[in-house]
């Protein structure tokens, strides 16, 4: 490994080259609420030796212990199977986390996690026997582990065997060749992956990224070798372990726990957490700005010197401090920024933290409000006449009173404001965000609220054209009680201030009944839905009329028939033409019905039935008719033959 | 001009009533009801309009079907053309006449709604 030396300058260097940089900063952490939620999640009653070893050796890494120490040491003694090597793990590891608990061993024991080392078991299988062999205090041959691990990570190449394998590489011996296990840390890194910049993790999930960061801590650690990743990329793992605030399952949290203790003690990489106590706001009651300098556990940092290295006005751009430090009290970082006399705004800071060359992050952007109190000065109430013959009346109104009189303003005359507005505590000139001037009419329920603007000299100026403005309105005249609205965000006091009654009389009084807004939200009147109509029919009579007209012809036919000679005296009484003749008839009268009663599917059927006994009996009859008259006609030609 | 064209009409008449057979007038007077059947129908389209139009369809095609229904069995049991139709004996073309009336009314009052 290298030497301990070279790793400070190594850092040092880096942390050089960040400073001017500029970093990525975490953006989630533990606060103490979510530390507490965590050992709450962990101190839930276990039921098994799995559960128990979670909950131990979690609380254990947080800093904090089971409720009951005894209970759980006689827990784990009484769960013991001393012929499982899984079962012996969680009892070792969770009984070296407790003080004064020890759990009995047999001469069996050292056999059996023994036999569990070796190329045919799992890489969890090493991991938990060489655990268990090292809390027990059983020796075991370092390089033996070594090879059987090496070989495992070739077999079972996932990430969770890989981050078991870096773990099971922090129990063994340092003079053992760690060197290739080493490496793996950097193959896993590069398989994590970055969303949006900001999270790196891998798909497996939130504890395989947890448990990937402890042991690569861990094993640096041991290993003293810096772990090869860079600031940025901490920073990003930290967002992801920390990013969840309520956990799944007890490994879960045991996972963060496990992680967050080795960010926040680790030789190497010290992720620094700056965060304010509260809003960022100074203002003249509160002149000192308070921040926190904590690791991801929301610890303070024993070590650390916060710096102010620029503090520069958003809006003007002037840096207004420089290189200036915080002064620490009760572990909390003070610095008095309104005796730098800021104007009121926002401002940019930038602070570095120093004094510990593992901290990571530690150059962080704030964004501080300094507030004010403001105060409106010079108000002037003035009526002037708009052709400028009459002179104007001023009248000057102090805040928070109210003008004596009221003032009238006909169509001949405008209403004007002036006023100024200055910071109460330098009497500099301000232009907030909010000034309005709100007229209100106590009869109709009218509000009308207008703007004031400053000119160039910061003046603020309202003047109001009664002709002009007779549609905003609605032309009712009347007393309207005045009201001066000012707000920003960066004001203390937002003021709404009753200045005057001005009355104001409109030409054309149109009056409109009450206001129209009222009926938006009533209910609207029914739409009657159209069906849509039948069309129109020709009156009865007319079709009556054509029905008689159509069928007329028919009896045009018969009277022809009759004048030609058709008759039926030819008509034979053989079964076959009757039937034939009835069979027609049922054909013509099934026609019928399937006009008033039947569908296709039925009528084909009746249809079927009756033309084949139809066509059968036609084709006797036809063909008898035929014979017949054959006969006839050869019988004429016989007899006119001789 | 009009002349000629009543001379020939009257020829025509002539030589109808006389050289046509009784059964081919029995069937020149039914084709002749059908088509005033048609005619009328057509002129109710006209003058009352088309409501309902199906019904109308449904009409009017079934007298046309049956015109030439009737045409074809005329055609065919006319002794005249008898060298055309060697196969087809007047029974046969009659039973022809009824299947293919069959159809035509299944189709007509399906259609006739």
């Amino acid at each position: 490994g290298l030497e301990p030396g070279s790793n400070c300058v190594f850092c040092l260097v880096l942390l050089t080259v960040a400073l001017g940089a500029q970093a990525l900063t975490p953006s989630h952490h533990l606060s103490l609420s979510d530390v507490d939620r965590l050992k709450g999640l962990l101190s839930q009653p276990f039921t098994d030796l799995a559960s128990a070893y979670y909950s131990i050796v979690g609380l254990s890494k947080l800093g904090a212990s089971v409720a009951d120490e005894n209970d759980a040491c006689q827990f784990l003694k009484a769960q013991l199977d001393p012929m499982s090597v899984d079962s012996l793990f969680f009892a070792a590891e969770a009984s070296q986390a407790i003080a004064d608990c020890e759990v009995s061993i047999f001469n069996e024991t050292r056999d059996i996690l023994l036999a569990a080392v070796s190329e045919d078991s799992t890489v969890t299988q090493i991991f938990r026997a060489v655990s268990a062999l090292s809390s027990l205090g059983l020796p075991l041959a370092s390089q033996e582990v070594v090879a059987a691990l090496v070989a495992r990570i070739a077999k079972e190449d996932n990430v969770l065997a890989i981050t078991t394998a870096l773990q099971t590489a922090t129990r063994l011996s340092q003079q053992a060749e760690l060197g290739g296990i080493l490496e793996e840390i950097e193959d896993l890194a590069a398989r994590l992956d970055d969303l949006g910049g900001v999270y790196l993790q891998f798909e497996e999930g939130l504890e395989a990224t947890a448990l990937f960061v402890t042991a690569a801590y861990t094993l640096s650690d041991h290993a003293d070798t810096e772990p090869p990743l860079k600031e940025d990329q901490v920073i990003q793992l930290v967002n992801s372990v920390f990013s969840k605030k309520s956990w799944d399952s007890r490994s879960e949290a045991f996972s963060v726990a496990c992680a967050a203790a080795a960010l926040s003690s680790n030789r190497f990489h010290v992720p620094v957490i700056v965060s304010t106590q509260g809003p960022a706001t100074v203002s003249h009651s509160q002149p000192i700005l308070h921040l926190l300098v904590t690791d991801i556990l929301s610890n303070p940092l024993a070590s650390a010197n916060l710096l102010v290295e620029s503090a520069q006005a958003v809006a003007s751009k002037s840096v207004v401090l420089s290189q200036a430090p915080f002064s620490l009290r009760n572990g909390i970082f003070e610095l008095n920024f309104m005796a730098s006399q800021p104007a009121s705004g926002y401002y940019q800071f930038t602070v570095a933290v120093t004094g510990d060359s593992r901290l990571v992050a530690n150059q962080v952007e704030l964004k501080v409000k300094v507030s004010t109190e403001v105060a409106v000065t010079n108000m002037d109430l003035s009526v002037v006449d708009k052709d400028q013959s009459i002179g104007t009346k001023t009248s000057r109104v102090d805040y928070p009173f109210k003008a004596k009189g009221s003032f009238t303003a006909d169509s001949h005359q405008n209403f004007a404001m002036n006023f100024q507005l200055v910071d109460a505590n330098t009497g500099v000139e301000l232009t907030p965000h909010q000034t309005f001037v709100r007229f209100h009419n106590q009869k109709t329920g009218q509000e009308v609220v207008f703007v004031a603007e400053p000119d160039s000299k910061n003046l603020y100026k309202f003047e109001l054209d009664t002709a002009e403005r007779k549609s905003e309105f609605d032309s009712m005249s009347g007393t309207y009680v005045l009201h001066l609205i000012v707000g920003d965000a960066t004001l203390e006091n937002p003021i709404l201030w009753n200045v005057a009654d001005v009355v104001l009389k409109f030409l054309d009084e149109e009056a409109p009944a009450a206001i129209q807004s009222k009926t938006l939200y009533m209910p609207k009147p029914d739409i009657q839905h159209l069906f849509r109509e039948p069309e129109k029919k020709p009156p009865t009579v007319v079709s009556n009329t054509f029905t008689a007209l159509v069928l007329s012809p028919f009896l045009l036919l018969l009277i022809l028939w009759f004048k030609l000679g058709a008759n039926i005296s030819n008509f034979s009484l053989s079964p076959s033409s009757v039937l034939f003749h009835v069979g027609h008839a049922c054909m013509l009268g099934l026609m019928y019905v399937y006009w008033t009663h039947l569908n296709m599917f039925q009528t084909l059927k009746y249809l079927a039935i009756i033309g084949s006994l139809t066509f059968l009996a036609g084709n006797r009859m036809l063909a008898q008719k035929a014979a017949h008259s054959k006969i006839f006609r050869s019988t004429i030609k016989h007899v006119s033959g001789t | 001009m009009s002349n000629s064209v009543i001379s020939v009409i009257s020829r025509f008449l002539e030589e109808y009533t006389t050289k046509t057979s009784n059964k081919l007038k029995v069937v020149d007077a039914y084709l002749f009801y059908i088509l005033l059947t048609g005619a009328l129908q057509f002129l109710y389209c006209l003058l009352v309009g088309t409501f309902p139009f199906n019904s109308f369809l449904a009409g009017f095609i079934s007298c046309v079907g049956a015109f030439i229904l009737g045409v074809c069995l005329r055609i065919q049991i006319n002794p005249d053309n008898k060298g055309d139709f060697l196969t087809i004996s007047q029974e046969r073309a009659f039973a022809d006449f009824l299947l293919a009336h069959t159809v035509l009314h299944l189709v007509v009052i399906n259609f006739i709604g």
